[in-house]
């Protein structure tokens, strides 16, 4: 069992270590297999062989399955088969020699442990099920693990052999992720849900860096390489910050209010003061608002899809522009999804007395919150001094390149916001109403009551679910199977588990056969084989 | 003239055509003649091979099938069916053209097995292995097709007839395995016996149909 410490181990590390103290700050006496779960994520991380970081990475999966059974049976089954199938591709391609194979293994081993596309529908399943210290560690560190595996095998051990168009298929998946999960996480009305599905947003976005690395670096465009790199591993370690914050937020309002159904919370900013303005810090980097810590990230990111558009073929170019136009859509859908969080959870009027009842969090959630939101202030407002600190990491991943420092543009920017200014003024003059009209008075976000209700109610207020009913009908309807069921669960799973129904009705069927019918199964096998005896003997 | 295999094959033909006749039969009293004349045939097939082939323990087989097979059995399996009043029942799982139908392409298969793998041996007791194959798959069929448990103890036996016609028709086949074949089958019967009386017992008829629908219905 070796151990090794390298840049990218370090760099994993470090996002990992202030999760785990978080969580177990949050988790006061923790169970045990919540230890033995972020020492396997350590240990898989300080692997030095294949086999260390296979033994740690699935004692990973076995402790975090326990920790899911606790929450829920029904996502803990569908966790162990993705587990599994995890197992099955990832054990045999850690010790295959560096090619296609090997790498497409890894990319569907570690790609579904960590949630994407088209295999990411368990994990808005089974993150939410376990205890919210878990769910935060799940969601922030496991994820990161399985990502540091996949790095680990694309850039490093398979480096020699890297194929451009492996990092296509990681771009395509990676935008699949992210369309998706930005639009589920606008749709969903559990707060934790939303969370996992925006976890699986970002894993998304992180894979889309990686495979604009990976691409650029097979074609020998290291400096295109280095870029995307800053921007994945810039938004991993956003995304290990803020994310875990959310969800330890989400437990303490379960905590205070037993539920975390938007439909019924409302109003906590007034309760729970000190949680709501975490929980405003977390938001901010979870729609990569500017000043928030998603930002830089974003920002990277989308500058490396820009300027990969401009390399490649005509296809290529196009690709890498429909991305940018689908990672745009994704950024307002997640902008939309925080306004909702925020806005519906924790503005307004309670919508029920348990919301209204609400009592600031523990103090120990607040610690773990508020550690996480201490540490996301230099990424949210130094964005190159964490660059700087990543630049090892680069040099290993993508050797002699040069990252460029990150630095705004102060002119062009100022050009840019002037046009843009300038353009609303204008369009302003042009069509804006002149002198005075009457309107309603605006409500503060109260519908009319109903004729039964005279005095309004807080259940007059629109709701989560209708707040998101216009997205519904505007774009998950082209991109959602019927019904708004994820599509990797309509087109994928289910059909899966017919066929297995299937099979199983098959081998009952078998099992119930009568004294006659066995008889006969065997008798027929016995005349097909010297069937075939006679007939090979006799050709 | 030479009438070692003449003989022999006449006799053999008469086992086989016995088999066969069986899967036509829809009465038990007549599957439990067929079968005995089947028993009675191997035991003077077994006699004609131990003259024919000069060895002694041959004859003692013919003196196990005479007795065992071609008395006891019968005579035991007619006092099962008038005890259990069954003289008159008939079997109807499938249609007797059918089921022989099958019967004749099992035949052909045994053929086809058994000429080409030993083209190398002795030609004549090839065509007897033939033989006996036939005979052993036609009893598998009585097995398998037959809802009746006497019907289907009677294929059992069957089979094992032409596991004995084999065994005979081999030069140098040493007698210990056929006592023991011999031994086997008494003591299936013995088991099927009980077997058949705790049925009875339980269900009220040897029809196994009550079995199937238990068993179907069970889980």
């Amino acid at each position: 069992m070796h151990l090794r410490l390298d840049a990218l181990s370090v760099l994993f590390l470090c996002i990992l270590l202030p999760q785990i103290v978080a969580s177990a700050l949050a988790e006061r006496r923790g169970p045990v297999t919540f230890w033995v779960f972020a020492a396997a994520m350590v240990l898989t991380l300080l692997a030095g062989d294949a086999f260390t970081l296979i033994f740690g990475f699935e004692l990973m999966s076995a402790a975090s399955w326990l920790l899911v059974l606790r929450g829920d049976a029904r996502p803990a089954t569908l966790y162990a088969g993705i587990a599994m199938f995890s197992a099955a591709c990832l054990i045999p391609a850690v010790f295959l020699p560096a090619s296609s194979l090997a790498f497409m293994l890894v990319l569907l081993g570690a790609g579904a442990k960590a949630g994407l596309a088209p295999l990411h529908s368990w994990l808005p399943r089974a993150h939410p099920a376990p205890p919210a210290g878990v769910s935060a560690l799940m969601s922030g560190g496991m994820v990161k693990v399985s990502l540091y595996i996949l790095i680990r095998y694309g850039f490093i051990e398979f480096g020699a052999a890297a194929q451009p168009w492996w990092g296509s298929v990681l771009i395509v998946a990676g935008a699949a992720s992210v369309l998706i999960g930005a639009l589920r996480a606008m749709l969903e009305v559990e707060l934790k849900t939303m969370l996992a599905c925006s976890t699986v947003e970002h894993v998304g976005l992180i894979a889309v860096g990686l495979g604009i690395a990976l691409r650029a670096k097979a074609m020998g465009n290291l400096d295109l390489a280095s870029l995307a790199l800053q921007g994945a591993l810039l938004c991993a370690v956003a995304h290990g910050l803020f994310k875990p914050m959310l969800f330890l937020g989400a437990g303490a309002v379960k905590n205070a209010t037993g539920t975390t159904s938007l439909d019924w919370l409302g109003g906590l900013m007034r309760g729970m003061p000190r949680l709501g303005m975490l929980m405003l810090v977390g938001a901010a980097g979870m729609a990569a608002l500017p000043l928030g810590p998603g930002f830089a990230p974003e920002f990277l990111l989308l500058h490396a899809v820009i300027r990969a558009a401009g390399t490649g073929g005509i296809l290529a170019r196009i690709g890498f522009t429909a991305l940018l136009a689908g990672l745009g859509l994704s950024a307002a859908l997640a902008l939309g999804a925080v306004v909702r969080l925020i806005g519906i959870g924790f503005l307004g009027r309670p919508r029920s007395l348990h919301a209204a009842a609400a009592e600031d969090a523990k103090r120990g959630t607040l610690a773990g919150m508020g550690l996480l939101a201490v540490l996301c202030v230099p990424v949210a407002l130094l964005p190159g001094v964490v660059l700087g600190m990543l630049e090892p990491v680069i040099a290993l991943l993508a050797p002699n390149s040069a990252p460029a420092p990150l630095s705004y543009a102060p002119l062009s920017l100022g050009i840019l916001f002037a046009l843009t200014a300038g353009a609303a003024v204008l369009g302003l003059r042009r069509f804006a109403v002149r002198g005075t009209r009457e309107v309603a008075a605006w409500t503060g976000g109260f519908g009319s009551p109903p004729a039964w209700l005279p005095f309004g109610d807080p259940l007059t207020q629109p709701s989560a679910t209708g707040f998101a009913e216009p997205v519904r009908r505007a774009i998950a309807r082209g991109l959602l199977a019927p019904k708004g069921v994820d599509p990797a669960e309509a087109y994928l799973l289910l059909p899966l588990s017919k066929v297995s129904l299937r099979l199983t009705r098959v081998a009952e069927h078998i099992r119930r056969s009568t004294m006659r019918q066995r008889l006969a199964f065997v008798f027929g096998a016995l005349v097909m084989f010297l069937l075939a005896l006679g007939l090979g003997e006799g050709g | 003239m030479n009438l070692v295999y003449p003989l022999a094959h006449l006799m053999g033909g008469v086992i086989l055509l016995c088999a066969f006749s069986m899967l036509s039969q829809r009465r038990l009293a007549a599957m439990i003649t067929l079968y005995q004349v089947q028993a009675l045939t191997l035991s003077a097939a077994a006699f004609w091979q131990g003259f024919a082939q000069g060895a002694g323990d041959l004859y003692l087989t013919g003196l196990i099938t005479l007795a065992i097979k071609g008395i006891l059995l019968p005579m035991g399996m007619r006092q099962i069916v008038q005890r259990f009043n069954m003289v008159r029942a008939v079997e109807t799982t499938m249609p007797v053209g059918l089921s022989m139908i099958l019967g004749v392409g099992l035949i052909g298969i045994a053929v086809l097995v058994v000429l080409p793998t030993t083209v190398s041996a002795v030609s004549l007791t090839r065509e007897d292995l033939a033989i006996s194959l036939s005979v052993v798959l036609l009893g598998l069929l009585v097995m398998t097709l037959r809802r009746h448990a006497i019907a289907q103890v009677i294929g059992f036996l069957s089979t094992e007839n032409g596991l004995v016609l084999a065994a005979t028709g081999m030069p140098g086949m040493p007698f210990v395995a056929e006592l023991s074949v011999a031994l086997l089958v008494l003591l299936a019967f013995l088991v099927i016996g009980v077997f058949l009386f705790r049925i009875r017992e339980h269900f009220d008829t040897l029809d196994l149909v009550g079995i199937e629908e238990i068993e179907r219905r069970g889980r």
